[in-house]
């Protein structure tokens, strides 16, 4: 990683005699609110990991039912203040079924957070590989790969998935399939901005020089522009992770998400919006875990971006390609 | 330009028709027994051979695909059993369930879909674009953190969610609104829009942190070009030098990325058209998807296709007008 | 089978219901009290009222619609030969004369059914509606064109089976006689003594020849009924109905059509109508839903509330959420295993995942708690309310898995809280007290229905739920029990494979039967009977409760549909 911190440097803007990771922790530490979220996310990241742990500190589980604590007669509405929340349940039982809501908001952090990052991976690693090709290779290689992204781009990701998810066997492990199916759906916008950048890049003097000098079209694109998109696809995948996060709740929606018992956050909030009324921390505890996430990671991507390259970090634009002047 | 817009015209075919083929293959393969689903749960195995016949389910798929593209051409005969009727071309065929013509169907849902996402756009482009010229005129203070969490809380919500509470305050409590009903624009403009008021917003609020964040980043870009240094050494007021001349450098990204949500807008609001009872594409869309409607799904995907494609192409003449160094190649 | 209604949780697209006309409609004040104390309850010809329904009224052609009793709206268009009585309660199960004198005259072994037409019967643009059009109407029902709607016909009729309908096969269909143009007879392959429950569906409704437009009848169909379509927009996703002048209210004694105008709008989300009811803003004040069920969130808000928990209505329709067993697959082969399952399940989780005791009521019959069906109590694997974990371990260790054993559930993706994950994972919570492990297989909403219905591919345990064509025992029992009905190749509800000699006879038997009250108890006793095979593990009946607007009167619910009759309700 830190050669490619080192390289992302537009000339000029490097600090001589100083490492780039060391200038890149520098910057990133000086940014507050950035570590703060950096904690956030470590803290989430730390929850989901630990959430076996959790539950057993807390004594419950998160597929276990608890009738008795839910009125049958009105709907399934927990007993008791505040959903229900006592010593023995953190923050209160679901409606309907009693399950330990802390259990099963740890346990939807994993689902949430792990199918978001499998799916942003995807994602970027599709769109990085298809935008530099498409960028660097032959006019037909261009032409070729940036129909088929326009074609990706064109395609209702919803409906696609809809249908993707009821062919795959259902023995198919769900979490990935689902991380699967957003990922080779919704890499197309990150593969347009992927290749407008690396258009940019390519008439910049250094990778001309690297060019002229006859080193091989992977060698440039390792060494050279690799490190000069990694600000806008981290920006651009801070905004990915959430609004994936949200595709996988709107796949709930329609049906085809992660599994029961398996919680997921889309699917606590899938259930839990005609609770707004009757019980309102059934909403109110996945919807503001998402937005603690979204909040987290958003910050962080701005600071790591500021901290990769303070001045070039917000030159990076959403682009559909164009040849556009180099203002560096 | 002449030869810009050919070869323009010429890959948007070469898209819709390579998305016609997915299609066609995804939803060949896709588990569901259409005649019978067509047919009804109770129908005896020799009606279900009957309904595959009528609907030629038993042809090989490229025959069926060839079918589909003649009717594009061609357009189609059918008969409704007691006469013989003409799909004139370009023929989506009939939907397996409603006998409907396609065509016709995308005509009926095509206004609603529009409707929405235009007003939507306008209010995510006020929305995004406000908050982010505003975030980067304030950056770094606690007026653009506030901004940023508003816009974000968005992005962190699904539409479900926003769209419902947002429903039971404004029409069910607080009774400002009527709960939404499409309204035809040509019947009752003023309805049109009191109706629409709702979804529009809430699927404005989705979209708009994507705007905010990127008008903020090239704003600050631009901010920090050396020209706007020029002028604000000039004595230019901040408040120029924010709203002319860095805004109109943020122009050309937003143009571009609105190009792309607005193109899969129109049939990507399937939850905000589902919850709102909107009687749009999207919606439609799932609905066809679940009974395996084929020449529905097909006739749709293009449809939303196609707007993807055009808003693109819209996108970068803007996109030449707004930054004239482009040149249309 | 006829799906009932949509529950308003989100449903959103992933269910579609297959079902094309839902007869079901909901509910009426649970109180009338609370609501004539507050004024004029009588109610008066007038106004508009508005249906907010989820699912569009599609296929609006009465050779095409899947009804009980002929529906609600449709059934405000369609008149049929005999329809159902437009009472409250037990005396709404009753089968009565609509367009026909009687409910039909019968021969000695109910093989032929005659009916005479009432005189002076009208469509809407004032010819007289004949025997004839009936028959015609029945026979476009059988057009490939027009697939849809209930077994029966083809199944009854002499001759019937490979008939394609009048638009390829010019010659009719002999088995229906029309001497006159008031009189029809019906000559039916074997003894069926619940013709006239059949008579009642919308295929039994008249069908001018000359205005038959094939497929596209559907957008203006002829109304023999109190309303005439005036616009039917995207397939039934809006309807508006007005009065039709011709007909007349000394024809018809079911129907009173209080409201001038009827509205149907659809497409809407379960949960937005519920809310919209509740507000009764505008139009809304007078509007209903035929469709749409209070889910569980709506009714744990709504029992909070006095205002509106007098407008919430509560009905029964003949349902049946179970377990279904395939016997031909291991180890649901022994019935200790099925006994075991049976002993151990949970139905206090079940009833509570499928919206609570208000919305559900606990299973342990087959047959529907109600009269008409012949509803005989028994409970041959008592569970109590949280299951017999004990008894159920000692069935297993005589069945051979004294350390418990690890089954396959499958269920329906789709949040219809019948077939669906909810109560797929209470049933897992559940036995696993019992010491059996369930693996969950949620396969989509057509896969589903593909998988469980299909001989071939059909799981050993899965979770399955059976409505009424009508509130009688035999289409309630034959279709899963009988063992003749098993199809090898193509839709199969018999899950159980059941072809047991001694039942399909008594099948027969009650079949001769004209007496309806004395099929009903050979019924009950017949599930019984059945019931101690352990095939099926009979997990609740639910209940209906739907909100009506707050100017809505006259609301009357039957046990036939459970549901608020759109005929009566009158808006001022």
């Amino acid at each position: 990683m830190s050669e490619a911190l080192v390289a992302v440097e537009t000339p000029g803007a490097a600090v001589p005699g100083v490492s780039g990771a060391g200038q890149f922790w520098r910057r990133l530490r000086a940014q507050r609110a950035a570590m703060v979220a950096a904690g956030v996310v470590a803290l989430l990241v730390l929850v989901a990991l630990a959430a076996p742990l959790l539950t057993a500190l807390e004594g419950q589980d998160p597929n276990t039912y608890h009738s008795s604590l839910v009125d049958s007669a009105r709907g399934g509405v927990p007993i008791g203040s505040l959903g229900g929340i006592s010593g023995d349940h953190w923050l209160g039982v679901e409606p309907q079924t009693g399950r330990d809501l802390f259990a099963r908001l740890v346990y939807g952090a994993r689902v949430s957070l792990g199918v978001a990052l499998a799916a942003t991976i995807v994602q970027v690693l599709i769109g990085v590989v298809v935008g530099v090709s498409a960028a660097l290779g032959s006019r037909w290689v261009d032409q070729l790969l940036s129909r088929f992204t326009d074609v990706i781009v064109a395609l209702p990701l919803m409906i696609m998935s809809l249908a993707l998810l009821a062919i795959v066997p259902s023995s198919f492990p769900r979490p990935v399939l689902v991380a699967l199916v957003i990922g080779l759906i919704g890499w197309g916008t990150i593969a347009k901005i992927v290749r407008a950048q690396t258009l940019t890049l390519k008439q910049l003097d250094h990778v001309a020089a690297a060019r002229l000098s006859g080193w091989g079209t992977w060698r440039i694109a390792r060494r050279e522009l690799l490190p000069g998109i990694a600000a806008p696809i981290i920006t651009y995948a801070a905004l990915l992770v959430p609004s994936n996060i949200s595709a996988e709740a709107a796949l709930s929606f329609l049906g085809v998400g992660v599994k029961p018992p398996t919680p997921s956050w889309g699917q606590m909030l899938t259930a839990a919006d005609v609770w707004y009324q009757a019980a309102p921390q059934y909403l109110l505890l996945p919807a503001g875990a998402l937005f603690l996430t979204v909040l987290a990671l958003t910050v962080l991507g701005d600071g790591v971006r500021t901290a990769l390259d303070p001045r070039a970090a917000s030159r990076l634009r959403v682009g559909t390609g164009r040849k556009r002047e180099a203002k560096a | 330009m002449t030869g810009f817009l050919l070869r323009r015209v010429l890959g948007a075919v070469v898209t819709l028709l390579a998305i016609s083929v997915i299609v066609y293959v995804v939803f060949y393969v896709t588990p569901g027994n259409v005649a019978q689903i067509t047919c009804g749960p109770r129908c005896s195995p020799e009606q279900v051979d009957q309904v595959a016949q009528q609907l030629r389910l038993d042809d090989p798929l490229y025959v069926r695909y060839w079918h589909f593209l003649e009717g594009l051409v061609a357009g189609q005969d059918y008969s409704t059993g007691t006469s013989v009727e003409h799909c004139s071309a370009p023929c989506l065929g009939l939907s397996y369930q409603s006998d409907q013509q396609v065509t016709q169907l995308i005509l009926n849902k095509l206004p609603v879909s529009l409707s929405l996402v235009f007003g939507a756009m306008v209010l995510w482009l006020i929305l995004g674009v406000g908050t982010g010229v505003l975030s980067a005129w304030r950056r770094g203070r606690l007026s653009e953190r506030l901004l940023t969490g508003v816009t974000l809380a968005g992005v962190a919500t699904p539409v479900f969610v926003i769209g419902l509470v947002l429903m039971i305050v404004v029409c069910g409590q607080l009774q400002l609104l009527p709960f939404p009903q499409y309204v035809n624009l040509t019947d009752d403009p003023e309805q049109w829009a009191w109706n629409l008021l709702l979804p529009w917003l809430s699927l404005a609020l989705i979209e708009a942190a994507a705007f905010a964040r990127l008008t903020r980043a090239s704003m600050l870009e631009t901010l920090a070009d050396d020209h706007i240094r020029t002028f604000r050494a000039y004595g230019v007021g901040e408040r120029s030098v924010i709203g002319r001349h860095a805004l109109r450098g943020a122009l050309a990204p937003v143009i571009a990325l609105n190009a792309n949500n607005f193109g899969s807008a129109v049939g990507g609001a399937v939850l905000t058209e589902t919850l709102f009872g909107l009687p749009g594409i999207g919606q439609e869309l799932v609905h066809a998807v679940n009974v395996v409607d084929l020449p529905v799904v097909v006739g749709m995907v293009l449809v939303i296709g196609f707007f993807v494609v055009l808003a693109n192409a819209v996108a970068d003449v803007l996109y030449a007008v707004a930054d004239r160094r482009v040149v249309l190649a | 089978m006829r799906q009932p209604s949509v529950i308003a949780r989100r449903v959103a697209a992933a269910s579609v219901s297959l079902v094309l006309a839902a007869g079901a409609a909901a509910c009426g004040p649970e109180d009338n009290d609370a609501k004539s104390s507050g004024g004029d309850s009588t109610p008066h010809k007038g106004g508009t009222l508005t249906v907010l329904n989820s699912e569009p009224q599609t296929d609006f052609d009465p050779a095409r619609l899947y009804t009980s009793g002929g529906g609600n709206v449709p059934s405000l268009v369609f008149r049929t030969l005999t329809t159902r009585n437009r009472e409250s309660g037990a005396a709404g199960a009753k089968v009565v004369p609509d367009l026909a004198t009687d409910t039909g005259r019968p021969n000695k072994d109910a093989t032929v059914w005659t009916y005479t037409l009432k005189k002076g019967l009208k469509y809407e643009d004032g010819t007289a509606i004949t025997s004839a059009d009936i028959k015609y109407g029945i026979e476009r029902s059988f057009a490939p064109e027009l697939s849809g709607g209930a077994p029966y016909l083809r199944d009854w009729l002499v001759g019937a089976a490979d008939y394609q309908g009048p638009y390829k096969d010019k010659g009719g269909l002999d088995a229906i006689e029309t001497p006159d143009d008031r009189t029809i007879v019906f000559h039916l392959n074997k003894p069926e003594g619940e013709f006239p429950f059949l008579a009642t569906q919308t295929q039994f409704a008249p069908v001018p020849k000359a205005k038959d437009t094939g497929t596209k009848y559907e957008e203006h169909p002829v109304s023999s009924g109190p309303y005439k379509v005036v616009k039917n927009e995207n397939d039934g996703e809006t309807v508006l109905l007005e009065r039709n002048t011709h007909w007349s209210a000394s024809t018809d004694a079911e129907r009173k059509a209080y409201p001038d105008k009827i509205d149907v709008r659809s497409g809407l989300d379960a949960s937005v109508i519920n809310q919209r009811l509740s507000a009764s803003q505008g139009a809304d004040s007078a509007a209903v839903t035929t469709d749409t069920n209070l889910g569980p969130a709506e009714l744990a808000k709504v029992t909070g509330d006095k205002e509106l928990a007098a407008r919430v209505g509560t009905g029964h329709f003949g349902y049946t959420n179970y377990i279904a067993f395939n016997p031909t697959v291991k180890p649901f082969n022994n019935v200790k295993v099925r006994q075991a399952i049976s002993y151990a399940i949970d139905r206090s989780s079940v009833v509570n995942a499928a919206g609570g005791s208000s919305l559900a009521e606990a299973a342990t019959t087959f047959l529907p708690n109600q009269k008409s069906f012949g509803y005989e109590p028994y409970d041959l694997f008592p569970a109590g309310d949280s299951g017999n974990a004990a008894k159920a371990k000692e069935l297993l260790k005589e069945a051979g898995y004294p350390n418990g054993l690890t089954v396959t559930l499958t269920h329906n993706n789709a949040q219809n809280f019948k077939t669906s994950p909810e109560i797929a994972t209470a049933i897992q919570d559940a036995l696993k007290k019992a010491g059996i492990t369930v693996k969950l297989q949620g396969l989509e909403d057509n896969n589903y229905s593909d998988t469980v219905h299909n001989v071939k591919t059909e799981p050993g345990f899965f979770l399955s739920a059976w409505g009424a064509d009508w509130p009688s025992g035999g289409p309630f029992l034959a279709p899963i029990f009988d063992g003749r009905q098993i199809v090898k190749d193509g839709a199969n509800f018999n899950s159980g494979l059941l072809n047991d000699k001694s039942v399909n006879a008594e099948i027969d038997a009650i079949n001769k039967l004209t007496d309806l009250d004395a099929a009903a108890k050979r019924w009950g006793a017949l599930d019984k009977k059945i019931g101690e095979q352990a095939l099926t593990v009979p997990l609740f009946h639910p209940v209906y409760k739907r909100l009506v607007g707050k100017d809505i009167k006259n609301v009357v619910i039957s046990d036939w549909t459970g549901v608020l009759d759109i005929s009566q309700v009158a808006v001022k």
